[in-house]
């Protein structure tokens, strides 16, 4: 007997869903352009928030900012839920990894006495500013409106959890498995001078109802605070024996110029948009007025910390180097720098 | 022979995937009038003459680094001859 093998080739009734048609053209759409255009719920909303009765519960009138389309704007990086948890997870195994090899080899213990401060004092009270900087970045997900801008500070806030936990564990790392330097990390961000600045800062950004406000008061922050710590000291520390900080440094810094990539990209949307960009560069340089002087103001007392508790005696001249680097990003996105200089430190 | 010489096809056929696409969709952007054939599970892109793949456009299109050795994990099969290889760009093309 024999057999004829044939291959049948079954035409597919429809290449994607008729928006994406209509977007991109009739081809096949890929997963992050299905699982994220047109997903944003527009109508038949019954009824209003009882708290909030002057907005619908999607509203894009939650943030000054606005785009013509929500859509025009997409996150360089294409996350969608498989990849950014795919991504999230070999994140957090390359951490493990480096904290595994920096426990069994007792690294923590052969670090010099002031890097220990910089570390138990400076780093990891930042952890509850991770939690708030969690927050802020979920209210941007929850008020924001269209599902290409709001999935992305969803993730970031998920990222966030992510830093503090991971700065939680350098800080069980520390004490042995013990919770101890974690009780005294949230003393010090409740109490400590230099971090007061920081999260006064963070709780004022809380209380915003423009949720766009919370996400570049935010980053006026992260901007500076990121390089700070994770490039600067970075770069102090194996200078001066203190490897395993450097190692630890490596995770921040590698997240923060990922998580760079969404945000300019936001940035620009709101800037080049084509009806608002003019009002939105405006709104933009009027949060950026409000914000960039208290900013300064609060990375400069962490740095004078930092100097005075454990004798950095560069960190102070490498945070004003980052306000100016600060600004000129800002206008580099074309946003209106604040007329007066940089808050002096 | 006196015949004007024909143009021959050059083509890579690419698996079709969630990670080929944005591939794809780069060389369709850096090769106008290459032809685009869908078979199940399968994209065929040929073009007369040469098909470039270039570092760059498929790293915009991916939103990450892309290596142009990942190029291997998504070729099927490819007709013509690989005229560059090197970090930035791909050739293709009939060079006899």
């Amino acid at each position: 007997m024999a057999y004829e093998l044939r291959t049948n080739v079954i035409e597919p009734e429809r290449n994607t869903f008729d928006y994406l048609v209509e977007r991109f053209g009739d081809r096949p759409a890929t997963r992050y352009q299905e699982a994220s255009f047109n997903v944003q719920p527009k109508e038949h909303f019954h009824y209003r928030p009882t708290w909030d009765p002057d907005h619908e519960i999607y509203d894009p009138d939650y943030t000054a900012l606005k785009l013509t389309d929500p859509y025009s704007y997409t996150d360089p990086r294409q996350y969608y839920y498989t990849p950014y948890v795919a991504h999230a997870a070999e994140r957090y195994e390359s951490f493990a990894q480096t904290l595994k090899y920096i426990e069994d080899r007792r690294l923590l213990d052969k670090m010099p006495e002031n890097w220990h401060t910089v570390l138990t004092g400076f780093l990891l009270p930042l952890r509850h500013y991770e939690q708030g900087a969690q927050m802020l970045l979920t209210n941007a997900n929850r008020f924001g409106y269209g599902t290409t801008v709001t999935q992305a500070p969803g993730f970031a806030a998920f990222d966030r959890i992510g830093n503090a936990q991971m700065l939680s564990l350098i800080g069980l790392a520390l004490a042995g498995g013990a919770a101890d330097t974690l009780e005294d990390a949230k003393k010090n961000w409740l109490f400590a001078p230099h971090q007061q600045g920081l999260r006064r800062m963070i709780e004022e950004l809380l209380v915003e109802r423009d949720w766009a406000v919370g996400l570049i008061g935010l980053d006026l922050l992260d901007d500076q605070l990121y390089p700070l710590l994770y490039e600067h000291l970075d770069e102090r520390a194996l200078f001066r024996n203190a490897g395993p900080y450097s190692l630890l440094a490596r995770h921040f810094h590698d997240w923060y110029s990922q998580h760079r990539k969404w945000l300019n990209a936001l940035l620009k949307a709101w800037t080049a948009d084509p009806q608002h960009a003019e009002a939105n560069k405006k709104t933009l340089g009027d949060i950026v007025a409000r914000w960039y002087p208290q900013a300064c103001e609060a990375v400069a007392t962490f740095a004078h910390g930092v100097a005075d508790q454990a004798g950095s005696v560069s960190i102070v001249g490498a945070a004003e180097r980052g306000f100016a680097e600060t600004l000129a990003s800002l206008s580099k996105a074309g946003i209106p720098a604040p007329t007066e200089g940089a808050a002096s430190a | 022979m006196t015949s004007p010489q024909k143009v021959r096809q050059v083509g890579v056929d690419l698996q079709d995937s969630e990670e080929t696409r944005p591939l794809l969709e780069a060389i369709e952007q850096d090769n106008p009038g290459a032809n685009v054939s869908r078979m199940p599970g399968l994209v065929k892109i040929q073009k007369p003459g040469e098909l470039v793949i270039r570092r760059e456009t498929v790293e915009d299109r991916m939103g990450r680094e892309w290596e142009t050795h990942e190029f291997q994990v998504s070729i099927v099969s490819y007709s013509g001859n690989i005229a560059v290889w090197d970090d930035d760009e791909i050739v293709i093309k009939w060079e006899h």
